[in-house]
């Protein structure tokens, strides 16, 4: 929380994560966890494989009980808030679709859920570009066209904020600069957008601040902008702070 | 809450399952109408002849059962729950309505198969020929253990969360527990699910349970899954 934007009065952070912490049975997969996504920013949220990250992701939607610990949505416990397609956009990872359904007919009963206008549908298959696809099984899918579903859903009721689990998994060179593009673009409008991710590279062009953790706990939180300053870059700051040295804690992910 | 049962509906009828089920359902109707009707000799009583216009109630659990539990085998249910401007109870709820919906379409399609082929076929057996209203009491008990069955399926599909499991402990139970359970004590197989069942479908006649008391045996049974589910559907993580 080193960024000089969030000096700048810091009204209600988007998203809030306060000790966060998920057991699944003894296993502690995310471990008092607790950082801040400031609205109108894109928050690159890293760590290894089984650190955490689509757990904590879970817990900040809502689709998963904390054991300990509360995630605000806009200033209110995710799990006091109603579902609103308008408000949080979510894709985590697989996408939830069924396979034997086409994709249009996904997105049509997301849509009639959300209460959002069918033509909805049409318009984010349009800006995924999946309308040619949009007739077939989700079953016949490649990866990078299940994720770009996953993106629609997410994208349907043209969120306010938006939670994404690795969504430049599976896309091609076009996609990920779409994506790039678009997150930019919504983050600049006011927008929110918390994504987690394996591409440090990539990444690095997208996110404005950072939060890595390792083993379920917090090992690094701060804006881009100041790791620039010091020369240093999202992935020797990864490394540094996710070795085997860097955790404190026992339980971590169980491993 | 009209836009949850719709959105609901549309995820019952836009895979293959609708229709698989749908011909389940109408074969099951001719060959049971076949069998009843024509080779199994001579039909001289009523509860006889009904029996050629039974359908097959647990068909519609495990339409319910394998739909609900494939919310979770395939994760549907999670970003339904995100996008649905109400609580996962209301969610589930709107799609047990759903598969009590589509479950009476799936019911009137397989009462008209089995009405239109049985009835002329029973025409050459000897004795009292069913009345109208006999012919009508049969479809609406069928019709209200389809439903009833349906809603049960679905509901123990959020329970269990597990299509394959789900089907398999089903089965057992239908074919293999309750028959067993009906030969040693057949009032107490009548009042589980699949019992009463059997006897609102007219398939167990002449038993100690009547039509209207399996009706409510049924609904007894379904009220209280359908409620267990909804309480454990908020609980419960959805990821
Ligand atoms: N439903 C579950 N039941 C039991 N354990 C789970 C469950 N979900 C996750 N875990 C465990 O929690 C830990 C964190 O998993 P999680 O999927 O959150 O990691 P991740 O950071 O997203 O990893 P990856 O980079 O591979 O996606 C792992 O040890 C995992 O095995
Ligand atoms: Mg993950």
């Amino acid at each position: 929380m080193t960024s000089s934007r969030t000096s700048a009065a810091d009204p209600a952070a988007a998203i809030r994560v306060e000790g966060l912490t998920k057991r699944y049975g003894r296993r502690t997969a995310v471990d008092d966890l607790s950082f801040t996504v400031r609205p109108g920013t894109v928050t690159g949220f890293f760590g290894p494989n089984g650190a955490g990250k689509t757990t904590a992701l879970k817990a900040v939607v809502g689709l998963a009980r904390p054991t300990a610990g509360v995630a605000f949505v806009r200033g209110t416990p995710v799990t006091a808030l109603r579902p609103d397609a308008r408000l949080l956009g979510v894709h985590i990872e697989p996408c939830g679709a069924h396979p034997g359904r086409t994709g249009r007919a996904h997105l049509r009963s997301l849509a009639a859920l959300a209460g959002l206008p069918r033509r909805r549908v049409s318009e984010v298959l349009g800006l995924v570009g999946l309308e040619d696809a949009a007739a077939r099984r989700v079953g016949k899918y490649s990866m990078g066209m299940r994720q770009r579903l996953g993106l629609a859903a997410a994208l349907l009721g043209d969120p306010e904020i938006l939670v994404l689990d690795e969504p430049v998994n599976g896309l091609d060179p076009q996609g990920i600069r779409w994506l790039r593009t678009l997150l930019r673009e919504r983050a600049a409008q006011g927008g929110t957008v918390l994504l987690s991710s394996h591409m440090l590279g990539e990444a690095a062009r997208t996110v404005d601040d950072v939060v890595v953790i390792d083993r379920g706990r917090l090992v690094h939180q701060g804006a881009m902008a100041d790791l620039e300053r010091t020369g240093e870059s999202l992935e020797d700051v990864f490394f540094a702070r996710t070795g085997a040295a860097g955790s404190g804690g026992t339980g971590g992910a169980g491993r | 809450m009209r836009g949850l049962l719709r959105g609901e509906l549309i995820k019952a009828v836009t895979t293959r399952a609708v229709l698989g089920f749908a011909v389940g359902g109408a074969a099951f109707a001719v060959l049971n109408a076949l069998v009843i009707a024509v080779a199994s000799g001579t039909l001289d009583k009523v509860p006889e002849k009904e029996e050629a216009l039974s359908g097959l109630p647990v068909l519609l659990l495990l339409w319910g059962l394998v739909g609900a539990a494939g919310e979770y085998r395939h994760r549907t249910a999670a970003p339904a729950a995100l996008v649905a401007r109400r609580g996962r109870g209301s969610v589930l709820s709107a799609r047990i309505a759903a598969y009590a919906l589509t479950g009476l379409a799936l019911g009137v399609l397989t009462s008209a198969v089995s009405v239109g082929l049985a009835l002329p076929l029973l025409g050459d057996q000897p004795g009292p020929a069913l009345t109208a209203g006999d012919v009508g009491a049969v479809v609406a008990g069928n019709l209200v253990a389809f439903v009833l069955s349906a809603v049960l399926g679905a509901a123990l599909g959020a329970l269990i969360r597990s299509p394959v499991l789900g089907v398999v402990v089903m089965l057992v139970v239908n074919f293999a527990v309750v028959p067993l359970l009906s030969g040693a004590w057949e009032a107490g197989a009548n009042l589980t699910p699949f019992g009463a069942a059997g006897v609102l479908s007219r398939m167990t006649h002449d038993t100690t349970l009547s039509v209207v008391a399996a009706g409510w045996v049924l609904a007894a049974w379904t009220a209280a899954v359908a409620l267990a589910a909804v309480v454990v559907e908020r609980r419960r993580d959805l990821a």
